[in-house]
């Protein structure tokens, strides 16, 4: 579930600096991956680099809130809690302890389609950390105290994220409302009422599904020789037995015939609109194009809806969007924040206008190579680091099949012609296809009001 | 996506992040990391260029420092550094604000500007053969902006907006602007440097063109390059576009230190509806210069700097009380806030704050062992390589060093430093450095209405309401609960 995150305050914005495309879209390094499967069928992938003494690792588990169903929503992101709250051999914290101690840190993020576990570590934590990844996907306890305070800790990332944040608030009811049918519809963190009542059998069956070697994909990039960690692989994870394959999900989205319309009334000062078309999955041939045609629309100061709609019209304080890429055909989102006086149905038609526009006229040359100038330059930035690395290969086996892929992609990129951003767009940006979610901010007495009866009083 | 940590720890507005934790494990990490080769030049002027020739990518990052930041901000109008910032890039020599930006981003530029507590800065990455462009960027951007007064009133306006639809959808983010403003007060490091919507809206363009004239010049200014860089055509480009840039008009703004407060009190901001509270204790902590800083960081790192702190084990992992609690210290040329952070459900405020008050009683009261004193040194050296792994990792962490007039000891010695810290400078850092429990000011975002009664205990209040125009409460109305 990724939410807009309105890069607050335009003088201080993000400092991450992307960098340019090198001439030559070749990429450096295809020939230092090695890969490997396990008899288990857990893949295994590892980059060598060797300009500081670290690791990033970071495991793939092919499960989402895409694998949930009603009263499991949010057990996926819950397992991204559960699964650093100890097993049957290391009690709950003893994981995050242990790694601690050797230098090492951690993190983990949950989507609709994947969950994944990041490591950041010293090599010689590399024992260390085999032995713990593997231990939590042989041995994860399922401690019942464990899981009611792990419950809470949820709780308060959702009140966090949705219920004291108008962006993840309104983003949660648009795609509730752009997909009926397929399991999309679910937030990732869940609904109240699931968090509050999944149980320990639920968890149980979830974990056996999706959490076996054959459903995972391991890479690292760092300072490694892959021989070892190869050799580390087989000792720690291959005694894992391979699990029956996770029952596919068959439910495909209806074709959408409409328009969809969602209005959220909340105590707030801006208002905000998203658009939520229909898009391509992220394995679709066509996805460079999608990429290209949304950084033509929002990235950057000189991108077509930020220059007309904040600097020229000023309907906007702040433009941005993003394309969910997953395993089935997703979302194309675009997020705007108003100011406090604006009349949002007076800023859609702007927006709307200039989107017809390019959905029928295309895009200039100019912005085509910005766009793909742009994106190069966000690609090496991500190589500059272990941790780019690690996360791209594993993007690019997960999602398009095939980690070598990755070392195609600026040339990729470069292949786009306008011809096929515009067909893109034309498929795109069809208001038939899309949801619009639209927050009016409410007076106090009306919120209180919904408060009032949401407690029951 | 969801991540499992909220690591947003760093406000917006906090001070130029500080240097990080850390340095190595085993092996040949267990002495740190040590600065890389570099030029550094002093220009007659008083320009300070530094060059990184670091060749493993085609990029050039570059960090541009201007000395002096929201501190030089005229009395009572916070965020006029922060506008002159924004505006560097909207309109300079020959480009108005579109055909500037087109330039950067046609070539897959960046180029972002940004006020701090002590300084502007100027950041981003650019294709190695495209130096020429960046140095005329830069040169334009510093000594021929244009200031249009259209591009400053859209500024402004949306700059106002901006704080307003935080408040809105991220109010966790402004606390420690709220924070700051209550703890530090008058002392510049209480205002806001982005300005509040009521400042924002009185700041003219005689304010922008003063900052400009009085704060901006060549006395003031580090340029750092880093990367695949052409250290021939960067020495005689800055020498020859930038010589001429005269003084700053005015001299340089000066720091008294603040003075810790020594009474617990609150400011309640309402934010009715809110299903959450979030909150921020803090007081006065220690300096940039601070003689113990490795001991800081590795009784930080125990206390709230990462996942199994003493903190987030209390809030998070044993009571499940809160997504999360981190602490940490902003250290500046004079000493900085020490400040908690974390946030519960309405209902469970007073809990989640009585419990992160007792953690901090029990460092005080318990100090660290020694076990904990080596799990945290080896965290901390084993996180820091991959805190400098890039060329724009570089370029930041010297521009930093030339700000606070640190040598490169700082980070050349970082890791021996860690790895002699004993139980006694631990204790000392813990008795110095950490504020006690008693007379921390508690900042509050959440229902009033619901949590007036559970923070009653904790000292008086002052009550703010979350859309008001300012981050502080005016003094006269200032209404103090018992």
């Amino acid at each position: 579930m990724k939410k807009p995150i309105a890069s607050l305050f335009l003088t201080l914005g993000s400092f991450s600096a992307a960098a340019v495309a090198p001439s030559s879209p070749v990429v450096a390094g295809r020939d230092a991956v090695r890969a490997m499967t396990l008899a288990n069928g857990m893949k295994v992938i590892v980059w060598p680099v060797h300009n500081i003494p670290s690791v990033a690792l970071y495991n793939w588990v092919r499960a989402g809130s895409r694998n949930e169903a009603p009263g499991i929503t949010g057990l996926a992101h819950f397992f991204e809690h559960m699964m650093f709250n100890g097993t049957t051999r290391r009690e709950a914290g003893e994981f995050d302890r242990l790694m601690e101690a050797q230098g090492g840190s951690n993190n983990a993020f949950t989507s609709d389609d994947v969950t994944v576990y990041q490591d950041w570590f010293p090599r010689a934590a590399l024992d260390l950390v085999f032995d713990l990844e593997s231990d939590r996907v042989a041995n994860l306890a399922f401690v019942p105290k464990v899981i009611e305070s792990e419950r809470g800790v949820v709780y308060s990332e959702r009140r966090l994220r949705v219920e004291d944040n108008g962006q993840g608030l309104l983003a949660e009811q648009v795609q509730a409302a752009a997909f009926v049918a397929h399991p999309y519809h679910f937030p990732t963190i869940g609904w109240p009422s699931d968090i509050q009542s999944w149980r320990i059998e639920d968890l149980q069956k979830f974990f056996r599904t999706y959490y076996a070697p054959n459903n995972l994909t391991l890479v690292l990039a760092g300072d490694l020789v892959p021989e070892q960690v190869f050799a580390l692989a087989r000792r720690y994870f291959e005694p894992i037995p391979r699990q029956a394959p996770a029952e596919p999900v068959r439910t495909r989205e209806p074709e959408q015939i409409g328009e969809r319309v969602v209005v959220v009334r909340r105590q707030a000062q801006t208002p905000l609109i998203q658009y939520a078309y229909k898009a391509p999955a992220a394995a679709d041939p066509r996805g460079p194009a999608v990429s290209l045609l949304m950084s033509i629309l929002v990235d950057g100061d000189a991108s077509r809806l930020h220059r007309l709609l904040v600097e020229q019209k000023k309907v906007a304080i702040e433009v941005s969007g993003h394309w969910q890429e997953g395993f089935d055909p997703g979302l194309f989102w675009l997020y705007l924040t108003l100011p406090e006086d604006a009349d949002p149905s007076a800023v859609r038609e702007v927006l709307d206008a200039e989107l017809a526009a390019v959905a029928d006229k295309g895009v200039t040359e100019a912005e085509l190579r910005r766009a793909k100038n742009l994106a190069v330059s966000g690609f090496w930035k991500k190589l500059a680091t272990i941790d780019g690395k690690a996360q791209l290969l594993g993007e690019y086996e997960v999602f398009q099949g095939d980690w070598l892929k990755m070392f195609a992609a600026p040339a990729q990129l470069e292949n786009v012609t306008r011809e096929q951003v515009r067909q893109i767009a034309h498929e795109i940006l069809d208001r038939r296809r899309r949801t619009v979610g639209v927050l009016v901010p409410a007076q106090e007495d009306e919120v209180e009001a919904v408060s009032r009866r949401a407690a029951g009083a | 996506m969801i991540p499992r940590l909220f690591l947003k720890v760093a406000a917006l507005t906090s001070m130029v992040t500080p240097m990080g934790a850390g340095a190595v494990a085993a092996e040949r990490v267990a002495d740190g990391v040590h600065v890389p080769a570099h030029e550094r030049i002093v220009l007659s002027n008083g320009i300070t260029l530094i060059i990184v020739p670091d060749p493993d990518v085609p990029l050039v990052a570059f960090n541009v420092v201007l000395r002096g930041g929201e501190l030089g901000d005229p009395a009572g109008k916070p965020g006029v550094a922060s506008l002159v910032a924004g505006l560097l890039e909207k309109g300079a020599g020959s480009r108005n604000a579109f055909q500037f930006a087109d330039a950067v981003e046609g070539v897959g530029g960046s180029f972002s500007a940004g006020a701090g507590p002590e300084a502007i800065t100027i950041r981003g990455q650019f294709l190695a053969r495209d130096q020429p462009l960046l140095l005329e960027l830069l040169a334009d951007a510093l000594l021929r902006p244009h200031f249009d007064d259209s591009e400053l009133g859209k500024l402004r306006a949306r700059q106002i907006e901006l704080i307003k639809a935080a408040k809105d959808s991220d109010p966790s983010e402004l606390i420690g602007t709220y924070g700051r403003a209550f703890l530090f007060h008058e002392h510049p490091y209480g205002r806001p440097v982005i300005g509040d919507e009521s400042s924002l809206a009185r700041i003219t363009r005689e304010d922008v063109l003063g900052y400009y004239r009085g704060q901006l010049g060549a006395d003031r200014l580090t340029l750092v390059f880093a990367g695949d860089v052409d250290a021939a055509l960067l020495k005689r480009s800055v020498s020859r576009l930038f010589s001429r840039w005269p003084k700053a008009a005015q001299s340089a703004p000066r720091l008294a230190a603040p003075a810790r407060a020594t009474h617990r009190r609150v400011l309640l901001i309402d934010s009715p509806g809110s299903v959450q509270s979030y909150f921020w204790i803090g007081n006065v902590g220690v300096d940039r210069r601070y003689r113990d800083r490795a001991a800081l960081d590795l009784v930080n790192t125990l206390y709230g700097g990462r996942f199994t702190s003493i903190l987030n084990s209390e809030l998070r992992i044993k009571s499940g009380l809160s997504y999360g609690a981190r602490s940490g210290f902003t250290r500046g040329t004079v000493a900085g806030e020490f400040a908690i952070r974390s946030f519960a459900q309405t209902e469970n405020t007073g809990r989640a704050i009585d419990l992160a008050l007792q953690t901090l009683s029990g460092l005080k009261r318990d100090g660290v062992s020694a076990p904990m004193l080596d799990s945290a040194r080896a965290y901390v050296l084993g996180q820091y390589p991959l805190e400098f792994e890039t060329a724009a990792d570089w370029a930041v962490a010297l521009g930093e060093l030339e700000l606070y007039h640190l040598g490169l000891d700082y980070i050349d010695h970082y890791g021996s430093e860690l790895n002699r810290v004993t139980l006694g400078e631990a204790q000392r850092v813990i008795e110095q450095a950490f504020p006690g429990p008693d007379a921390m000011a508690i900042v509050l975002i959440g229902d009033a209405a619901r949590i007036r009664a559970q923070v009653r205990a904790y000292g008086p209040i002052t009550e703010l309401e979350l859309t008001a125009p300012t981050f502080t409460a005016p003094r006269t109305l200032q209404r103090e609960g018992s």
